[in-house]
């Protein structure tokens, strides 16, 4: 037979934030507008992670409002707060968390401005749902947040919120690399099935199973898309992509030459989200952009073990690597 | 020196003076303004720049702006008619097909140019169709199961 299937299960553990001690920290400014929409102002950067759809979604989901209604300015240094870099597998947990903190704030005087307009002695005895504030136990009495808003504002009442975030980290002793490094971590697991080609040492990918606990899945079909393209990474990584150093220079510095996945070297993927709720993260939620790429190429190099009975110690398996090995294997 | 260049791009005629020099490319995103077309690699090698050129799916960075004199061209901001998404791009948003966005424009043509040629793709041929484009951050599955439901749509009326 020439062709050989195997499969392969590798498990993850990964700190998210930035880690050991450095300053990790997001900001977020919200207001509140007449019409009862909200503008949140963030130095976070969507660079198609999807994080301005995350963030809108906190913010909306807190404020009792549609999507519509929030817009969201990320990433001028003019206008926005800092909120770090889009990196670490951070965004949605540190900035997410910061823009929760300050539409509470903002939320906050209004529900304050509304108890006394509706007659409640505690903002806390209010509750704002689906663009509606009003008296708990007793939802006859209630007033738009648009109308809330609108009186809000000519009595005098600013309805902004400011909220930073510090992710927790702390730098692990130098001498025994002990320590409490990361807050949350990530955790994953992926099974692959391969094909290998014993003729030619070439590696197909048949399928991709890859579960990760995400805390809580903010937009599902985005952590499924994070956690997909995760993945065809980490096959990239596994087969494929080397940089080639040669005296100080890239020998392969095109895609001809550098290898990246096609739609061809592509399997089936299953993604599946893991709700573990995350209690320090927005609504539960933790990061998902990197921790997704890490099982994929141990799995994938199991899974060759289980076709053809070879291991490979260095990366990229390529059909040369992956021949060599079992010619010599044969001896 | 300028030569004449006259080209339809989305229907639309165009009489200019270019820059012999010009790719395709330039003379879309810089005189013509249809910034929808993205530059990736400039060899040929991504397919970020794919546009349709006289029903052909080409690298616009490949071809010479003269090269594409009296031609018909297809870019990703023709593809909507009277405002209304092509059902491609319409499949695209649903499925999640589109992350940073980058390889969309050409991914989207890429699609066109496949089913223009045959109604009712197999899964391998969609995926053949989409090869020439790469894209970083979907694993490219969203993107298949895109064009998989355009054509079962299209089986269904």
């Amino acid at each position: 037979m020439a062709k050989k299937r195997g499969q392969g299960i590798a498990a993850i553990i990964y700190g998210t934030g930035y880690g050991n001690g450095f300053p990790d920290v997001s900001s977020a400014t919200v207001e509140i507008h007449d019409d009862g929409s909200a503008t949140v102002h963030t130095g976070a950067v969507d660079c198609g992670q999807g994080s301005d759809t995350t963030l809108i979604q906190i913010a909306a989901q807190e404020l009792g409002v549609s999507t519509e209604n929030i817009t969201l300015i990320t990433g001028d240094t003019d206008s926005t707060p800092d909120a770090g870099t889009t990196a670490a597998t951070r965004q949605t947990y540190a900035s997410g968390n910061a823009v929760l903190r300050a539409v509470r704030v903002a939320k906050q005087k209004l529900l304050q401005y509304g108890a006394s307009v509706l007659g409640v002695n505690t903002p806390e005895g209010l509750e704002m749902v689906k663009g509606v504030v009003s008296v708990k136990g007793y939802p006859q009495k209630q007033m738009s947040v648009a109308e809330l808003a609108f009186q809000a504002r000519f009595s005098g009442v600013r309805l902004l919120g400011e909220g930073t975030f510090v992710t927790h980290t702390t730098e692990v002793d130098p001498d025994t690399g002990q320590g409490a490094p990361y807050w949350p971590y990530a955790f994953g697991t992926q099974i692959v099935e391969v094909e290998v080609d014993t003729k030619t040492g070439k590696v197909d990918i048949i399928k991709a199973i890859a579960s990760h606990d995400v805390g809580k899945a903010i937009n599902p079909q985005n952590v499924r898309g994070q956690i997909a393209g995760a993945v065809a990474q980490g096959i990239g990584y596994a087969l494929m992509e080397e940089v080639n150093l040669g005296e100080g220079r890239i020998n392969n510095p095109n895609f001809s030459q550098y290898l990246l996945p096609t739609s061809m070297d592509m399997a089936e993927i299953e993604p599946l989200i893991v709700e573990s709720d995350e209690p320090t993260g927005p609504y539960g939620a933790k990061g998902i952009g990197e921790p997704a790429m890490l099982p994929t190429a141990p799995a994938i190099l199991n899974a060759i073990y289980d076709a053809v009975g070879i291991r490979l110690n260095s990366l990229p398996a390529t059909p040369e690597k992956v021949l060599d090995l079992l010619v010599s294997k044969q001896e | 020196m300028a030569a004449n260049l006259n080209l339809k791009v989305n229907g639309q005629e165009y009489q200019i003076k270019v820059d012999p020099a010009k790719r395709l490319l330039d003379v879309l995103r810089e005189d013509l303004g249809l910034t929808g077309t993205k530059e990736g690699c400039g060899e040929g090698e991504c397919g970020t720049c794919s546009v349709i050129l006289n029903g052909k799916l080409v690298n616009s960075c490949l071809v010479l702006a003269l090269q594409a004199d009296k031609a018909d061209i297809l870019t990703v901001e023709g593809l909507a008619e009277n405002g209304k998404l092509h059902p491609l791009q319409q499949a695209f948003m649903k499925e999640g097909a589109v992350q940073c966005g980058y390889c969309t424009p050409g991914m989207l043509l890429a699609a066109k140019a496949l089913l223009d040629s045959n109604s009712s793709p197999t899964k391998e041929e969609i995926k053949l169709a989409i090869s020439g484009n790469i894209c970083r951050c979907t694993g490219y599955d969203q993107i298949i199961r895109a064009v998989e439901s355009v054509v079962k749509a299209r089986e269904r009326n």
